[in-house]
């Protein structure tokens, strides 16, 4: 198959590459603006699903394939479901009515406040000149390399995520434990 | 043996033919890349549909079998076309949606799993140098994208609107997280020892001969043969076979999360769960069972992609196997077993697996990893069947 | 594409996070919120690990699998705070847990 991978790699990938990293990002803030603003909480939380999917295709596009999977696994396969669990029972007694409105005076201040840092944020990105560098070759992130890294270089943080991690989970468990009467 | 080496590279070369004519007729590089992408995948995907059809009428024999009597043998000879009848009745079925369902998930449960069920095809090593997509960390897609099946079972036991269906998705939910557990961690052993995420360099690194005639599968060592019981347990249990049936049992939740789906709704979840479950049989073949490494030397001549799909098959026999013999554990119990015994087992070969490669691969390593993986099973064993004593069981057979 | 683009995205992803933990009502929004933002900050992550001058360090890609690790037990504990608030006072609008005493 050799000579076919060759041809392969022979096709104009930096016109179609960056299509491969856009789409999905389009999608994925397509699903944002639908979590943020549906009223349904379970409308909200698929839709927050699909964003976190299309950010995991977003990673492995950009050549993150290990953190792309990582994602994948993690929020969509967990988190996303916690939150789901969670909806499912914390709802009202009625099936259809998991609803939520928005805050207190309406949503006037956090759309306010979330422009505003948009602005700041687009006028800092677009204004520096070290953001304006051409896109450099795929690199190569072998998963060896990511655990040897792990292993030996960032043992010490490793460790200590364990620790959190075994933390959170007990934690977690006690908190959500049933009081036993006595 | 030129008979046996053309049958080997049967399957890349008639690719190559077909690829080699069309390139003759003046297509582009890029169309001949897809195409040959599209062939591949197309394959993949009618062999396994065709596995899932033969598998549908050959689960329903053996099961009949077991319980002493017959199963379908009307539709063809010995009932083999038996799939063609089920698949004109799923399909002129009247496809009922509850009028207060939430139409669009309702809808899309079924397509969000099947998809995650098909990609997982693309990682499996199904012949020597015949993998459809050689990832560097393919074992950690498989079960990335397997996660996506967790999704499509919340939405379709939400979007049928019924108690029972969302008690039946939380329960179905909740057991494929706990169980994922004990398949991530004796996946990981097999990656340790292996030394690569990759399913073809554990099949690659599984290829060696032990005084000749003993084959390097995984199995055969102390912590191999225990990760590979949990990995097939937890591998029942992720796609909700029984013994681990509860969220689809008749007797107990109205069938659960498929409650409300009926016609060709319903025939696509039966695929992608069968589907599913060759998936991960070819996983469990590739990590444990050595993918397709012939198990003695001499019968290297046979295909490697005919082994592959044999040991499958008998996997698959084994899973149905154990579907007619056991009965249905509680959810409770299921639970139990996943978080107090299966995860404290699959730690255990973790580190029989550490102590066997660290101790020189010779045999104090394997009496270690041997004491390292039977003394908590003893242990735990003992803890857990304190309570109850079985007694001699007393058979009756109808006359 | 530039570098630019791809933390135009990523900051309006994290915009999209402070408008949801700003503004609705239901404590398990603002979560969602949190989470998204701490997505935004991965992406920035990963892109600027993409562009950098030195990709074979892998700094950006260990950074992200921490941030991962981290936000999925914050997610975790977090909800399990909800579910408890919610047992105490029968909702789970932000709004409606405004007593200091238990």
């Amino acid at each position: 198959m050799n000579d076919l991978l060759q041809k392969f790699n022979a096709l104009p990938w930096d016109a179609i590459g960056q299509w491969l990293v856009l789409l999905p990002a389009g999608v994925m803030l397509l699903a944002a603006a639908g979590a943020v603003a549906l009223r349904n909480l379970i409308h909200a939380a698929l839709c927050l699903t699909l964003s976190f999917i299309a950010l995991g295709i977003v990673f492995i596009a950009l050549g993150a394939e290990f953190v792309g999977f990582v994602q994948l696994l993690v929020y969509v396969g967990a988190v996303a479901m916690l939150i789901v669990f969670a909806i499912l029972l914390t709802r009202p007694s009625d099936l259809a009515g998991a609803m939520s409105p928005f805050a207190g005076f309406g949503p006037v201040g956090g759309i306010l406040t979330g422009a505003a840092l948009l602005i700041a944020l687009l006028a800092f990105i677009f204004s520096s000149p070290a953001a304006k560098t051409p896109m450099p070759s795929m690199p190569v992130a072998p998963v060896a390399q990511i655990g040897n890294l792990l292993m030996l270089d960032f043992v010490v943080p490793l460790q200590a995520v364990g620790v959190l991690l075994t933390a959170a989970l007990i934690g977690a468990a006690v908190l959500a434990m049933e009081d036993k009467k006595p | 043996m030129k008979f046996f080496d053309l049958l080997e590279t049967a399957p890349s070369d008639l690719l190559k033919w077909f690829v080699n004519l069309l390139a003759g007729y003046g297509v582009p590089a890029w169309l001949l890349a897809v195409i040959s992408a599209v062939i591949i995948i197309g394959t993949v995907i009618g062999v396994f549909l065709g596995l899932f059809a033969l598998c549908s009428v050959m689960e329903r024999k053996i099961l009949a079998r077991v319980q002493n009597r017959y199963g379908p043998n009307r539709v063809g000879p010995f009932g083999l076309f038996q799939p063609v009848a089920d698949g004109i009745k799923m399909i002129t079925k009247e496809d009922l949606v509850p009028r207060s369902a939430d139409k669009i998930v309702h809808f899309l449960a079924p397509v969000v799993m099947m998809i995650p069920a098909l990609m997982v095809l693309a990682i499996l090593p199904y012949g020597r140098g015949m993998v459809p997509a050689e990832l560097d960390a393919g074992i950690l897609y498989f079960f990335a994208v397997g996660a996506g099946t967790e999704v499509a079972v919340f939405m379709a036991g939400w979007g049928s609107n019924n108690k029972y269906s969302v008690m039946g998705a939380m329960r179905a939910i909740a057991q494929m997280v706990s169980y994922e557990l004990p398949l991530i961690i004796s996946a990981v052993v097999v990656a340790m020892i292996a030394g690569s995420l990759s399913p073809a360099a554990i099949v690659e690194a599984q290829g060696t001969f032990a005084f000749g005639f003993i084959p390097g599968w995984y199995v055969l060592t102390p912590w191999g043969f225990v990760a590979c019981i949990l990995f097939y347990i937890a591998a029942l249990a992720e796609s909700n076979r029984s013994p681990f049936d509860l969220p689809e049992g008749e007797s107990e939740l109205v069938a659960g999360h498929l409650t409300e789906y009926s016609g060709f709704k319903y025939a696509t979840f039966f695929m992608a769960e069968y589907v599913g479950m060759f998936a991960i049989c070819g996983l469990l073949v590739t990590l444990f069972l050595g993918g397709w490494q012939a198990p003695l030397p001499f019968l290297t001549i046979v295909p490697s992609w005919c082994w592959f799909f044999g040991k499958v098959a008998f996997v698959a026999f084994t899973m149905i196997w154990v579907r007619a013999t056991l009965p249905r554990l509680r959810i409770d119990h299921l639970m139990t077993f996943a978080w107090k015994f299966m995860l404290p087992m699959s730690f255990a070969a973790f580190l029989a697996a550490a102590a066997w490669h660290y101790a020189g691969r010779g045999p104090l390593a394997w009496a270690l990893s041997a004491v390292i993986v039977g003394v908590p099973y003893f242990i735990l064993g003992n803890h857990f069947t304190a309570k109850f004593a079985v007694s001699n069981r007393r058979y009756q057979f109808s006359e | 594409m530039t570098l630019q683009i791809l933390l135009a995205v990523s900051a309006v992803l994290f915009t999209f996070g402070l408008v949801a933990a700003l503004t609705r009502r239901n404590s398990i929004m603002v979560l969602v919120g949190i989470e998204l933002m701490m997505g935004a900050a991965n992406l920035n992550f990963i892109a600027f690990w993409r562009f950098s001058a030195d990709p074979q360090a892998l700094t950006g890609v260990m950074f992200a699998i921490f941030s991962i690790a981290v936000a999925a037990a914050e997610a975790a504990v977090g909800l399990a705070i909800i579910i408890l608030v919610h047992r105490r006072i029968r909702s789970s609008n932000v709004d409606d847990a405004e007593q200091l005493k238990g």
